[in-house]
């Protein structure tokens, strides 16, 4: 099944499955996608995310794996919403680290594993006082010290979901949406009522596909969406803390989302107290002007893992199921959907992504 | 072969499971330290619908005796509910009892740790609560029937190691009946040896180990210094000598010479 058009069928319409869709539309395979929600999103853990591409302070975490594939990616963002039908608030700032005087240390470690892993020294700047003044003039005073990442990224998740439906229907992909699948096999998706048959599936269904992946587990996280006139941030700003690390990711208008916490669960219910007394009172030391802010939305969701937090591409014949695109899903998603369209056209796997590829 | 409550067991490493890379390192981790004993926190996993179940399988996958805490507690009373939940959940009598009173350092309320180890003993629970070195609040927990004592040697994360010795090698000598266990604040494997060469029956470790830059080979070294620690305090370690003046007589040196100085 190697011919260079396929119809594809792909379930789950969270980031991966909409650039999926979306590459192999232009690769000129007949595409169809289904979910079960709207066309905007809602309900994916794409909806939630807070839409940071940070392959550097990621590295507070995460391994040097998910910091080359963000690198990549970061590369194939501002090509891949150039040929978005809609504008996506998208920009290219950096980021900022910032600890309180007691924490310093925590810097120092992110510091340190950025220097073991990365790839370049010129991807982090150690600022004083005074540069970070002149990055980001309201934390002037607020923070002896901090790290800066210049060529880090950030995006409105919800516009750039957004703007991919709307490049769906312009490219004519045909996207199903409500429709709630029970069974996925190779080359067959069905709801139960109706089946539909394609030369190739695949499953991007996040944590809807936990049934059929035995091993994906849910990392809950919890985030808030501020409005807040008195705070004028222009790039991503992460504390560090020994426990209540947080960011602050600027949105158009004024508006900021705060998050996120990191908790080994399933639950998707509401935002509690504890996170919500954490989260805010940290970006309330970050600056004192969140006091006033309006809070508009509280969100969550579980990002989609496995055991060791690296994503997975399964293929087996006529059937691709990714998953486990974590905390990284923007991150790195441009770099799955590139390995798996290549792998689709060519069945090769391709050699950057190997270790991510599991055959059946 | 040593005794924690009333399990057999041979590794005297207790290991946190919280802040590594991912659930697959931090199982790696405790093969690579041998450690027997884990700690789990529950507060926020929503234990009564499971809904941390799959990590929590995959710690059970390694056939470790599971230690619940009740990290993130404040008060009596939500220690004590915590403490119900985890035994519902693990099926064990085991509870390492945290009762914060500061939540910048994390320093134990220790008024509360005394009434809520009172409370839970009676209900039957295995009570091994987190406190600071001070001796009369050791002495307190004990006669609250708790047959494991765990002192902090520093803030918990806070990697300072054994900052008040005297104080834990009071412990020691006052409570030879007790099991103790260094729990917080190291950040050596070094400092784990010392701690048992004070003769501490076991110190827990999480956030040394969790993370390092390598934290499976951190778990060894960790493993590794327990078990040297251990077999030195067994071996008997000889008495430091004040060597700054010589008792006697430096060969080839005329003994009024170094006695004219007195
Ligand atoms: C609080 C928070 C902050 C985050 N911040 C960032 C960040 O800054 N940067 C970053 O890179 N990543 C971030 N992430 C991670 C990122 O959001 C995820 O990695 C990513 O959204 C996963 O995308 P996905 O497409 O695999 O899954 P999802 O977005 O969950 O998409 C799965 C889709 O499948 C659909 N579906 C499921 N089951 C079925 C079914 N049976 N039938 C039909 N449809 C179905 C769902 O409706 C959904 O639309 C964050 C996550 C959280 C929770």
């Amino acid at each position: 099944m190697t011919s260079n058009t396929q119809s594809i069928g792909i379930v789950g319409a969270g980031i991966m499955g909409r650039l999926l869709a979306l590459e192999l539309k232009w690769q000129g395979h007949t595409v169809t996608l289904f979910d079960r929600n709207d066309r905007d999103g809602r309900g994916s853990c794409s909806w939630t995310g807070a839409g940071m591409i940070a392959p550097y302070c990621e590295l507070e975490a995460a391994e040097r794996m998910i910091t080359e594939l963000g690198v990549y990616s970061a590369q194939r963002w501002p090509k891949l919403i150039k040929k978005f039908a809609e504008p996506v608030f998208y920009h290219s700032r950096g980021s900022l680290v910032v600890a309180h005087p007691n924490d310093r240390n925590e810097l120092e470690r992110l510091r340190r594993r950025v220097i073991d892993n990365a790839p370049r020294p010129d991807i982090m700047e150690e600022v004083d006082g005074a540069r970070l003044g002149e990055l980001e003039p309201e934390l002037a005073g607020r923070f002896p010290q901090g790290l800066f990442f210049p060529f880090e990224q950030h995006m409105a998740n919800r516009d750039l979901l957004r703007a991919m439906g709307k490049t769906l229907e312009t490219e004519g992909v045909k996207f199903v949406t409500g429709f709630t699948t029970q069974t996925i096999s190779s080359g067959e998706i069905s709801d139960g009522h109706s089946t539909h048959t394609f030369d190739r599936v695949i499953d991007c269904r996040g944590m809807g596909a936990k049934s059929d992946l035995p091993e994906l587990r849910g990392v809950r996280g919890e985030l808030f969406y501020l409005h807040a006139p008195e705070v004028n941030l222009s790039r991503p700003v992460r504390l560090m803390h020994p426990r209540y690390s947080i960011y602050i990711v600027p949105r158009p208008n004024n508006e900021y989302v705060v998050g996120a916490t990191a908790i080994e669960s399933d639950d998707d219910r509401n935002v509690t107290v504890r996170s919500s007394l954490e989260l805010l009172s940290a970006a309330y030391t970050v600056h004192t002007g969140f006091a006033e802010a309006r809070v508009k939305e509280a969100s969550v969701a579980c990002r989609p893992a496995f055991p060791d937090n690296h994503p997975r591409i399964h293929t087996a014949d006529g059937l691709i199921r990714v998953n486990g695109l974590y905390r990284h899903g923007f991150l790195i998603a441009p770099a799955l959907s590139e390995f798996i369209a290549s792998y689709i056209q060519t069945g090769a796997i391709p050699e950057k992504g190997k270790t991510l590829f599991r055959e059946a | 072969m040593w005794k924690l409550a009333d399990k057999e067991l041979t590794n005297r490493l207790i290991q946190g499971t919280a802040q590594y890379p991912s659930p697959e390192i931090l199982c790696e981790s405790i093969r690579a330290s041998g450690a027997e004993v884990v700690t789990i926190a529950l507060r926020r996993q929503s234990p009564k619908d499971k809904a941390g179940a799959r990590f929590w399988e995959l710690i059970r996958g390694l056939g470790v005796h599971v230690l619940p805490n009740t990290a993130g507690c404040r008060t009596v009373k939500e220690a004590v509910t915590t403490a119900q939940m985890a035994r519902d959940l693990f099926g064990t009598s085991w509870i390492k009892l945290e009762v914060i009173g500061d939540d910048y350092t994390l320093q134990p309320d220790t008024t509360a740790l005394v009434e809520a180890a009172r409370i839970l003993v009676k209900d039957g629970f295995e009570v091994l609560p987190y406190t600071t070195e001070d001796l009369i609040v050791a002495q307190c927990l004990v006669d609250a029937g708790c047959r494991v004592v765990m002192p902090w040697g520093a803030y918990i994360g806070s990697a300072q190691g054994l900052t008040n010795k005297f104080a834990l090698m009071t412990l020691r000598k006052r409570l030879p009946d007790t099991t103790l266990i260094v729990d917080a604040g190291l950040g050596k494997p070094s400092e784990a040896a010392h701690a048992m060469e004070l003769g501490y029956d076991g110190v827990l470790v999480n956030t040394a180990i969790a993370l390092a830059k390598d934290p499976v080979s951190m778990a060894r070294a960790f493993g590794d210094a327990v078990r040297a620690g251990r077999a030195a305090y067994e071996a008997g370690l000889i008495t430091p000598r004040e060597m700054a003046a010589p008792s006697t007589p430096t060969i080839g040196q005329p003994f009024w010479h170094s006695e004219r100085r007195e």
